[in-house]
């Protein structure tokens, strides 16, 4: 990676996108830029003019995470010296991860070339000998500091990193023994999470009195260990998460509701392969395009808590 | 008695099966069927069982499976990829089994470690008793008739806009692909393929000065198979262009310098490995480009992830040599007038460009 050139006094300020990796990495950024004493700054929450922005630059045909990807990217285009975009490749075998996510800097460096934004990255690709922290190695050097600085910067971040996480896993686990109606949600992390496409969603399977599990939170390990119950040769991490996860919930969970956005490689197959696996439960598909109206969706997400009512005999 | 041998079936990959028929029953010594060619049942049969959004190669695998499983076959084999593809084998048995067929599923994928441990127990589960010495000689000689194959196809479309009797020209490389689809030895390959260059060197041809050249990039599967892609390159010599294609087995494959000897061919445009095949066909388009080419053509199925990233690059290189690219998606349909207008259009617009241009 090119050095990085800063004046000796002035750190860069960074911009970080909210869009796909962010809802799974940005915790570790954060720790890991406020451990060095970086400046960072983040994209503005996601709204329809996110999705406009986005749209204008990314190809017509890739996936609505994507042109949010690319709208966040937009959003921050002049506001920072670099925008930090990554790009993760796969931890092991049948760890990986979509080829956007591995092309993800220079899908971006394509896509707003005309913005001339300078991007910084670090690539992930464990198989062929670049582990998550000689990535985050090559990143702290390549801003201008010390090796063993960024060593130390990165152990704080993924330490704090993971007491976040358990915190969130402990209290996401206590919902497996609450009474009500509960219900699973499957999807992508920057799915479910996105307060313009997931959350809409999430709000009002709540104010209709479901108790909602979300499928990413979860102890990774042992839901990678247990993704082999639904099926066996999966080879994408997120997707293997959750169907660990949802195979160690299986049996407490009142209904199944499948999240994806069109057209979304991975959740085209796994998705199909889950609802032919799970008999047990009603299961809904949902598939997200960039519509901007939640009437549609309100009416089958009612349909559906009815449905499940019904089958607890609470109708 | 000799227990009887299995029947053993690999969906159709565009002309790339008779060096798989060759391995399995050289190499493996099992009964190969061949599934019948693709047809509009197949992508029928394949639409009507497989999830709506997957791309299309996953539907036309799937239909051409059913079809070879009624075709008579026990044994299915299915190969895994960079790219959704490993994850067909999978989904596939689930769906078939689903459907009621009965039949031993070897998925590929399961050995994808790497390691030669996995790859002899993955040649065992098609043969419990296979010899690996007489497998490896099988596959050499696989490997070379695949070579000629893509070497004899290249050569086919390259020529065929400017031979003067077509029909005889086809049948020079039907009668090739016959040979190479019955072969029976080393010496059958190198027979049919030394008969078939000698032959089509030999057509008559009138050759213009300055034919305009076109470039054909794009999805591994799609941009070879003349069925999915509805005989792109045959349409488009009939309209007299001079059609190359980087994506073949071979060059992927057999005799691919590796991501990182490509990407400093292109870093003004990729900086990293962006998987699949992405960072190949950069490549390939932009060595078209810079061979003074006249327009490129980019193939590619209906929702395929890695190659809409590739879109993004190539519409940058595009823009920036001012060489026309033309990009097609192929779904199910089956019907070819709308490609037809398009590619005459795109050559229209290529032979007005020359003009000017000179």
């Amino acid at each position: 990676m090119k050095q990085v050139s800063t004046t000796a006094s002035r750190l860069p300020l960074i911009g970080i996108p909210r869009g796909m990796p962010y809802h799974r990495f940005g915790d570790l950024w954060k720790a890991f830029f406020k451990a060095l004493d970086i400046q960072y700054v983040e994209s503005e929450p996601t709204t329809l003019r996110t999705l406009e922005e986005g749209t204008a630059v990314a190809l017509d045909e890739t996936c609505l995470a994507m042109k949010l990807y690319l709208g966040h990217v937009m959003n921050l285009a002049g506001k920072c010296e670099f925008i930090l975009v990554p790009g993760i490749k796969s931890f092991g075998r049948n760890r990986e991860y979509c080829p956007h996510f591995e092309g993800l800097y220079d899908l971006v460096r394509n896509s707003c070339r005309d913005s001339r934004q300078k991007l910084i990255t670090y690539q992930v690709d464990e198989p062929n000998g670049m582990s998550e922290a000689d990535a985050f190695l090559e990143l702290g050097k390549a801003l201008g500091f010390g090796g063993r600085e960024v060593k130390k910067a990165y152990q704080t971040a993924k330490r704090e990193e993971q007491q976040r996480w358990q915190k969130r896993v402990l209290l996401e686990n206590a919902k497996v023994r609450e009474s009500g109606l509960k219900v699973f949600l499957a999807g992508h992390s920057y799915v479910l999470e996105d307060p313009y496409v997931g959350k809409p969603i999430r709000n009002f399977l709540e104010a209709n009195g479901v108790t909602v599990l979300s499928g990413p939170v979860t102890d990774r390990e042992q839901a990678m260990k247990n993704s082999g119950v639904l099926s066996p040769g999966c080879k994408w991490e997120i997707n293997r998460e959750l169907l660990g996860n949802l195979a160690l919930k299986k049996k407490n969970i009142d209904g199944l509701i499948l999240i994806s956005t069109f057209p979304c490689g991975s959740d085209s197959m796994v998705n199909e392969l889950l609802t032919r696996q799970i008999d047990s439960m009603p299961v809904l598909n949902l598939v997200l395009d960039s519509q901007s109206g939640m009437a549609g969706i309100e009416t089958r997400l009612e349909s559906f808590v009815d449905i499940i009512r019904f089958k607890r005999g609470l109708m | 008695m000799e227990q009887a041998r299995k029947k053993v079936a690999f969906p159709r990959y565009a002309e790339y099966n008779c060096g798989l028929r060759y391995l399995m029953e050289k190499g493996l010594d099992v009964q190969c069927i061949l599934p019948p060619k693709l047809t509009k049942r197949t992508m029928e049969l394949g639409a009507q069982n497989s999830p709506d959004f997957v791309c299309t190669p996953f539907k036309t695998l799937l239909g051409n499976q059913i079809e070879a499983l009624e075709a008579g076959a026990d044994t299915l084999v299915m190969t895994y990829g960079l790219c959704k593809l490993g994850y067909f084998g999978e989904l596939e048995k689930r769906i078939l089994r689903d459907m009621g067929y009965q039949f031993d599923f070897v998925d590929l994928s399961d050995y994808n470690t790497g390691k030669k441990k996995d790859m002899l127990r993955a040649l065992r589960a098609i043969n419990p008793k296979v010899k690996p010495a007489r497998f490896f000689l099988a596959l050499a000689e696989a490997v070379r008739m695949t070579e000629y194959v893509d070497e004899i196809t290249g050569d086919y479309y390259r020529n065929r806009a400017f031979v003067r009797d077509k029909k005889a020209y086809d049948g020079i490389y039907r009668h090739f692909l016959t040979a190479m689809y019955a072969a029976e030895s080393r010496h059958d390959i190198e027979e049919g393929y030394h008969k078939a260059k000698l032959e089509l060197a030999g057509a008559p041809m009138d050759r213009p000065e300055n034919p305009l050249r076109v470039g054909i990039v794009g999805e591994f599967y799609t941009a070879m198979d003349e069925f999915s892609n509805l005989e792109v390159e045959k349409k488009l010599t009939d309209l007299g262009v001079e059609v190359h294609r980087w994506m073949t087995v071979t060059n992927r494959m057999l005799r691919y310098p590796g991501d990182n000897n490509l990407q400093v061919q292109i870093k003004d445009y990729v900086s990293y490995s962006m998987g699949c095949n992405t960072t190949a066909n950069s490549w390939a388009a932009l060595d078209y480009v810079k061979r003074g080419f006249d327009g490129v053509i980019h193939i590619k199925s209906a929702n395929c992830t890695p190659e809409t990233d590739a879109m993004t690059v190539l519409n940058n290189i595009s823009s920036d040599s001012q060489v026309p690219f033309l990009y097609l998606t192929f779904d199910v349909q089956t019907s070819d007038v709308g490609l037809q207008t398009r590619l005459e259009a795109f050559y229209d617009m290529l032979a007005m460009r020359k003009k000017v241009l000179r």
